[in-house]
């Protein structure tokens, strides 16, 4: 972050630099054109910052293209883009400059080569020549009008020279003639204009001249008027040998027409020499300036056209990153605005959406969070739910299955998710006849019922089974079954108490009736009747009451099974009391062992003493009864303390040594009429189941592998807080 | 890394100045051979000879009508111990020399005063340019008491009349400009 921040502060300051460096070197440029001198001076500070300024662009172009060209190598997000973006705006901008450079140099050659075209210079010089041509002949003619005068000066002397030379003067139209000694002093003069001799002192290539007896003739420019056209000659001496003493100087001006042309003539080829010279650096000049400033223009356009580009493409790039992140689910992403353009606007939605994915999100997850917790709650009330749950597909392989159904089933259901019930079956007859029963309804497309199904031997569950909302492709079932052989037994023996009842109200009534009636019978008529008669009447009325007094034992037996009055809870010694009991019965029968063994740790219960006392009473009795036609009879009294899942029990056990029970008498051994004995009422052991469950216990039944049968009194082994829900009936 | 190695070459070929030019056309002796100052009614005038080269480029040159600027200049500035000399004034003679092609006549004419001379050789126009007596270049007035001032001088020549600015454009690819050395000394009081 920061060496970001480092960089763009340090590519801004390149960049001020080299605006700093442009608009310095623009101020001495227009500083040095307005003074040649100082141009001079200041020459080699503009080449330095001009230099600075082109290596500073280079230096910024140079680290544009090594950023894209990283970019690129390195795939980072938006470079391919960028690299495209350039090229099209470099080729943009780079395209049109060249052929600007290229059509440029080429009007420019053409163009400062038609100023000096041959003809213009050919042209020039013949004018030139011209006007020499014209002016040399005026010279000669000059030359030799003055020559003729000096030879006519040959003997003349004295005053007749300054005469000779003023008519001359006037003659010709000369603006001067001067007479001069051999070492240049003026002998004679004679002037047009008032103003002094031009030529004071004749100049020494004259004299040279002169002094090798040759003319001379000269053409001397006037500034800005016109031309002198200056004549000299010896005047011949025929006194001296070796060369003349004097000559002659006369001076003549050019028509002023004459002069002009001439004057223009020579200005224009002046000015033509000039600007030919001109030619080849102004044209180098120009071109190097059109390549420089080409070379700049592009420079700095092809760094525009990065910046551009990057400047274009960031949004881009940042698209694709936060693209990338939604991607790997972070949507906590927010993406800068670069404007409020299209762009911006994109990039504004992208914000939006990821804001609107992240509230969906996380409303997914609450929702999810919701099922969850639903779920946990479902799973805690199936596992609390005494009704056995369980959901199953086509194939009755299970989903979901709670601790009852595998509790009703014989089975543990905890890792059976996904098995077949049909596969676990096994030896489990109950539920392979489950398993029959719910599949032979499904097979016939039979998928809503409610159904007692009978389970082997004596089980009867009743249960549902509800079609689930149908997914896509799956097919499941709910099945919702519970235990009710418990409660049918109890149906069947409140119906069988209801039986008693009404059975002891109605038999009980007439018995004493029939007592009082056999008894007064007898009184009245055994002494009037003869011993025979008395003795059939004695007989009769005697068996008579007998068999009341039998039908009332039985009525009674009947009212006790059917009586539930209020018990009366207490805390009672298990140990002791059954040792009480068979202690009872070991005085009684002699015949039958009675063997007690008590566990120590069975604690004092809380029950109904005499109804537990009853308990034992029965069972003792069917121990001993069942034992009376086998020799060496044992009843095996103990009590047991037994830890299950739910509860701590004590267990009141009683076996024999008998026959045990015959066939299917051990599946209805606790119906009230029932029984194996000639004299029974079949009403003791239903007795004892009925107040096993008031307080809140069961009874078992079996036949012992070395032979014989147990039954077996399970009771709650709680000291305190017994809660027992005793059967209201009425008496 | 071979892109970007190209690129750089490129700039570097771009940006590499043009390969200096030989100033044959003005070669030979371009130097101020003496200069002194002197110091006469309150006027500092200076006295200089100055050699210009000749070569037959030069003569060539003229008799095609080009015209030579011979430009003298002069720059006082005051001693400054700890920073650079200040300038006091900078002057410069400017004459200039062309060949007037009708007459056959080497024209030298002094910018100052608008004054030609007129010579039929060559050399003696030369020797005129590089001859410069008592021409003044600055007054007392103009300098501190205390002060110490240093006197340079630098002769230069170049081809051609034109415009400023043209000159401006054309000065790094023009062979026609020569300046001397400065030729300096203290300004005597």
């Amino acid at each position: 972050m920061v060496t970001a921040a480092l960089r763009r502060v340090g590519s801004y300051g390149l960049v001020a630099i080299g605006a700093t460096l442009g608009v310095g070197a623009l101020l001495l440029l227009a500083k040095s054109v307005e003074n040649s001198a100082q141009f001079t001076r200041w020459q080699a500070w503009i080449l330095l910052v001009n230099f600075l300024g082109v290596l500073l662009l280079g230096t910024l172009l140079g680290r544009k293209i090594w950023q894209l060209v990283r970019d690129f190598r390195n795939h980072v997000p938006g470079s391919r883009l960028t690299a495209r973006t350039v090229g099209i705006f470099g080729t943009l901008v780079i395209v049109p400059l060249l052929v600007v450079y290229v059509f440029s140099l080429e009007f420019l050659n053409r163009g400062i080569d038609s100023w000096f075209r041959v003809e213009v210079k050919q042209g020039l010089g013949d004018a030139l020549a011209l006007s020499r041509s014209a002016l040399e002949l005026r010279m000669r003619e000059q030359g030799r009008r003055t020559e003729d005068f000096a030879r006519s000066l040959a003997n003349v002397g004295g005053i007749e020279v300054l005469n000779a030379i003023d008519n001359e003067r006037r003659r010709t139209g000369a603006l001067e003639v001067v007479v001069f000694g051999r070492n240049g002093e003026v002998l004679a003069a004679s002037a047009a204009g008032p103003e002094d001799s031009l030529h004071a002192r004749p100049p020494t290539e004259l004299l040279l001249q002169i002094r090798e007896n040759r003319p001379y003739v000269s053409l001397e420019p006037i500034a800005d008027k016109g031309f002198l056209i200056s004549t000299a000659a010896p005047i011949p001496d025929n006194a001296r040998r070796n060369g003349s003493a004097r000559f002659v100087l006369a001076l003549y001006d050019v028509p002023q027409q004459l002069a002009a042309l001439a004057e223009a003539v020579q200005n224009t080829y002046s000015q033509y020499g000039n600007l030919s010279v001109m030619r080849a650096p102004v044209k180098n000049a120009f071109r190097a300036t059109l390549t420089l400033v080409l070379l700049l223009t592009m420079l700095t356009a092809v760094y525009l056209a990065i910046f551009s580009a990057q400047k274009l493409t960031r949004p881009v790039q940042d698209l694709i990153e936060g693209t990338r992140a939604v991607g790997k689910g972070d949507f906590a992403k927010r993406l800068p605005l670069p404007s409020r353009d299209e762009m911006g606007f994109l990039v504004h939605s992208f914000n939006d959406m990821t804001k609107r994915l992240r509230r969906a999100s996380e409303e997914a997850t609450r929702s999810r969070q919701i099922v969850e917790h639903e779920r946990e709650r479902l799973a805690v009330i199936l596992a609390r739910l005494s009704t056995g749950v369980l959901t199953v597909d086509a194939l009755l392989s299970v989903r979901i299955a709670n601790a009852a159904a595998g509790s009703i089933l014989g089975l543990d259901l905890s890792g059976a998710v996904g098995k077949s019930l049909t596969e676990m079956t096994g030896e489990n007859a109950q539920l392979a006849s489950f398993v029959n029963e719910v599949a032979a309804r499904l097979r016939v497309g039979k998928e809503e019922w409610r159904e007692q199904l009978q389970l082997p031997p004596d089980r009867v569950l009743t249960c549902a089974c509800t079609p689930l909302p149908a997914d896509a492709d799956e097919i499941g079932y709910v099945l919702v079954f519970d235990d009710i052989t418990t409660l049918l037994q109890a149906q069947r023996d409140a119906a069988w108490g209801e039986v008693a009842r009404r059975l002891a109200h109605e038999i009980k009534n007439p018995l004493t009736p029939i007592q009082l009636s056999a008894e007064r019978m007898r009184r009245k008529f055994h002494a009037k009747m003869n011993p025979e008669d008395a003795e059939i009447l004695e007989r009769s009325t005697h068996t008579i009451v007998q068999q009341v007094e039998a039908m009332k034992q039985m009525v009674n037996a009947f009212s006790e099974y059917a009586r539930a009055p209020e018990m009366k809870l207490s805390a009672v010694n298990l140990n002791q009391l059954v040792t009480e009991v068979a202690e009872l019965y070991r005085a009684q029968e002699a015949g039958v062992d009675i063997q007690v063994d008590t566990d120590p740790r069975v604690e004092t219960i809380e029950a109904d003493r005499s109804r537990l006392r009853q308990v034992l009473n029965n069972l003792i009795t069917n121990g001993i009864e069942a034992l009376s036609d086998t020799p060496g009879g044992r009843v095996e009294v103990t009590t047991r303390l037994e830890h299950s899942a739910q509860q701590t029990c004590a267990v009141i056990s009683v076996a024999d040594n008998g026959h045990g029970f015959q066939g299917d008498m051990l599946l209805r051994v606790f119906e009230p009429y029932v029984t194996s004995k000639p004299r029974g009422t079949g009403l003791g052991l239903a007795i004892v189941k009925k107040i096993a469950e008031e307080h809140g216990g069961r009874i078992e039944v079996e036949n012992r592998p070395e032979g014989g049968a147990r039954v077996r009194v399970v009771l709650p082994a709680v000291a305190r807080g017994l809660t027992v829900q005793p059967r209201r009936e009425m008496a | 890394m071979r892109l970007m190695l190209r690129s750089l070459l490129l700039l570097l070929v771009a940006l590499a100045p043009p390969p200096p030019v030989r100033s044959a056309p003005l070669d030979g002796v371009l130097e101020v051979r003496s200069a002194y100052i002197n110091f006469e009614n309150g006027v500092f005038a200076l006295n200089a000879r100055i050699q210009y080269p000749l070569n037959d480029e030069i003569r060539g040159a003229l008799l095609d009508g080009v015209a030579l600027t011979f430009d003298l200049e002069v720059s006082i500035t005051r001693a400054r111990r700890f920073w650079w000399n200040a300038d006091v004034t900078a002057v410069a003679l400017r004459r200039e020399l062309s060949y007037h092609v009708v007459s056959d006549r080497y024209v030298v004419l002094d910018v100052s005063n608008g004054q030609p001379q007129n010579f039929s050789a060559l050399e003696d126009a030369l020797a005129y340019i590089g001859t410069v007596e008592a021409w003044p270049v600055i007054v007392e007035p103009q300098l501190a008491r205390d002060r110490d001032y240093e006197i340079a001088v630098r002769a230069g020549v170049r081809r051609g009349r034109m415009p400023d600015p043209l000159r401006s454009l054309i000065f790094w690819s023009d062979s026609w400009h020569r300046t001397s050395e400065w030729y300096a000394w203290s300004l005597p009081r």
